[in-house]
């Protein structure tokens, strides 16, 4: 039989076959796609939660002002990726015309669970319909809501995903996850949880740690727990920090 | 419209009847037309409406109530029969043409061993009654039903109630309904009497 | 002859203190004709929120089966329960979607939250225009009497079993003076604890 797909074997050519030990190959290519991505990591603090990243320009001639690895999806979720930047900005898109479409039929936004599994269900279709191939990222998705408070999901390409404490996803996504284990405790504070967050980006940071490099966003749990309004919307429990903000903590 | 059909509960059964005429315009067609269809051993359905409409729709739910006895080896209860007739005929009134036909169901569950009946309209409005009518009929047999009705009466004193039914109409309606079919369904299943 | 009047019946949600309660009455008519005194137009979304529909009966039938399956699907995708605020814009939308072909209905929505326990009723037109009231809404082919009924007899701050025999008077003294609609009344007044639910007997003719 002639080998059609580089090295994947026979069983790279369709993507919703499994392979005789019970793989779908193209799933596991996808996962090595992610963790060619750079490092994302996120931590649940006690009053919040931070999601960030690394963000490196190709060339030092590509304005990275324009580039954007967190993304606000409604006002009480973001979300960050590692992997491939196109078809995080398509799941984006979807994201955020969930979380709108959930608005205009309950006249609020979604919880984080229900978003997240609305990203894997699209994430999982990917690997299961014909003529496709799966995303090559992994999510984590951060959000705020009066039933569940803060709660932080990771979701990968196959389309399972999970809530953390503090995980870390792409490039050196182990050695992140080790040191996180070493520095989380259950009532760590978001202030602490920032430098956390940053001192593990350090770890196996290529080149200079700037507020250029770097993309912060967080969740502030409101007071009493309680979604404030004000002028008939709903005060963002999600924001993205300033290259400001984020120099202030460098 | 000038038909008509009658339900009532008693003890331990059913009975419906059903005026047997079948007529275009002003002309008299048929005096033994049948419209209480049997739906399974236990459900029967008086028809009424627009005449091509209403016995395709009775074969249809009796098909389908049919196939649901074969793939699941048991009838479906009445209170659910009527459920699902009365959500067809919803669904099909906000269609491209809607069936325009009013039942009147009978059964008798053995579940819970209790006659059941129900009225529902073209609309699809469902409701479980103790005695029902429709067609012209109604307005005079109602009133009779009001006053006789009674939900644990004996099956002769049922039908002596449903013979005044029809006496009513048949003294007050301007026009002749000719005959009436009745069917009595009860734990033992249906049978067809005459009144 | 208007669609929203042909079968008849009316529905009333009242607030009280730390409490609401809603009431039907009981009549399904075809125009003049009463064809059943039994039908009623409330029905149990949660065990502290009530929606009562009014109107054209098959789609009072309809919807209350299509909520019962929107408000399932919600229970078990969010693993909670649904705020009556949450349920009165699913009811708003529900009705939206069918904007130009609509179910002839309108709705009342009675409940109490169980996040801050507040009190809460609403109700919308047949299209699902919201209206948030602080102390009673109507609907029904007796809305004009309840109008004025409620107006006269309403009160803030009603402790339930004086709630109870608001609402009681004012179904049972409108449905009175409308044809189409009486036969029998059902209340229900919801608080924190329990729901305290009647069948009222009324003037049957």
């Amino acid at each position: 039989m002639a080998d059609g797909a580089g090295s994947g074997g026979a069983y790279s050519f369709s993507l919703t076959t499994f392979n005789p030990s019970g793989k779908l190959v193209q799933i596991e290519h996808a996962l090595a796609a992610v963790s060619q991505g750079t490092t994302s990591l996120g931590i649940k603090a006690s009053n919040g939660i931070v999601i960030a990243t690394e963000k490196k320009a190709s060339s030092i001639l590509i304005d990275d002002s324009m580039i954007e690895k967190v993304s606000i999806i409604c006002p009480n979720i973001g979300i960050v990726y590692s992997g491939m930047g196109p078809d995080f900005r398509v799941l984006v898109g979807k994201a955020r015309k969930s979380a709108q479409a959930y608005w205009k039929m309950y006249g609020e936004y979604p919880p984080a669970k229900v978003l997240a599994q609305e990203i894997a269900t699209v994430m999982q279709e990917a690997t299961q319909s014909g003529g496709v191939r799966p995303f090559g990222v992994s999510l984590l998705v951060a959000g705020w809501d009066d039933h569940r408070g803060p709660s932080l999901y990771q979701i990968d390409p196959s389309g399972s995903f999970w809530a953390w404490k503090a995980s870390a996803i792409g490039k050196n996504m182990v050695n992140a996850k080790t040191f996180l284990e070493k520095r989380y405790h259950d009532d760590i504070s978001l202030e602490d949880a920032i430098h956390t967050a940053l001192l593990t980006l350090k770890e196996g940071f290529e080149g200079q740690m700037t507020e250029k490099t770097l993309e912060i966003g967080v969740i502030t749990v409101p007071q009493d727990n309680v979604l404030k309004m004000k002028d008939g919307r709903p005060v963002p429990t999600f924001r993205k920090l300033t290259q400001e903000e984020i120099k202030d903590y460098l | 419209m000038a038909e008509c059909s009658f339900g009532l509960i008693g003890k331990g059964y059913v009975i419906l009847a059903s005026d047997t005429t079948a007529g275009r315009s002003i002309v008299k067609m048929k005096e033994d037309e049948d419209k209480i269809k049997a739906l399974g051993p236990n459900l029967i359905m008086a028809t009424g409406g627009e005449p091509g409409d209403t016995i395709q729709f009775a074969e249809y739910v009796e098909r389908n109530l049919r196939l649901y006895h074969i793939r699941h080896n048991h009838t479906l209860r009445p209170s659910s029969a009527a459920a699902w007739i009365r959500r067809t005929l919803a669904d099909s009134l906000r269609s491209r043409n809607p069936y325009s036909v009013n039942l009147i169901l009978g059964g008798y569950d053995h579940t819970t061993s209790t006659p059941n009946l129900y009225w529902i309209d073209y609309l699809g409005t469902m409701v479980d009654v103790p005695f029902a009518a429709h067609g012209y009929g109604a307005y005079f047999a109602l009133s009779t039903l009001d006053r006789y009705h009674d939900p644990e009466a004996p099956l002769e004193e049922g039908l002596e109630t449903l013979r005044k039914c029809v006496r009513e109409v048949e003294k007050r309606l301007i026009v002749s309904l000719g005959k009436f079919k009745v069917k009595i369904i009860d734990r033992n299943g249906m049978r067809e009497i005459d009144l | 002859m208007s669609i929203m009047e042909y079968n008849g019946g009316s529905v009333l949600a009242m607030k009280g203190k730390n409490c609401v309660a809603i009431a039907s009455d009981l009549r399904l008519g075809n125009q003049a004709m009463t064809v059943a005194t039994n039908f009623e137009k409330v029905f149990p979304v949660t065990d502290c929120l009530y929606l009562g529909l009014a109107g054209l009966a098959s789609d009072v039938i309809t919807l209350r089966e299509r909520f019962r399956f929107r408000v399932n699907m919600y229970t078990i995708k969010e693993e909670r329960q649904i705020e009556p605020a949450t349920f009165a814009q699913l009811v708003s939308s529900t009705l939206y979607e069918k904007r130009f072909g609509p179910y002839f209905v309108e709705p009342v929505i009675a409940g109490i939250s169980k996040k801050t326990g507040e009190p809460f009723i609403a109700a919308t037109d047949l299209i699902g225009c919201l209206n948030f009231a602080k102390d009673f809404v109507v609907c029904g082919t007796a809305s004009d009497k309840l109008f004025g009924v409620a107006e006269g007899l309403w009160e803030p701050d009603l402790e339930p079993e004086d709630l109870f025999e608001t609402i009681s008077q004012t179904l049972m003294n409108a449905v009175d003076r409308d044809a189409f609609s009486g036969w029998g009344a059902i209340v229900h007044v919801i608080t924190p604890e329990k729901v305290i639910t009647r069948t009222l007997k009324a003037r049957m003719d």
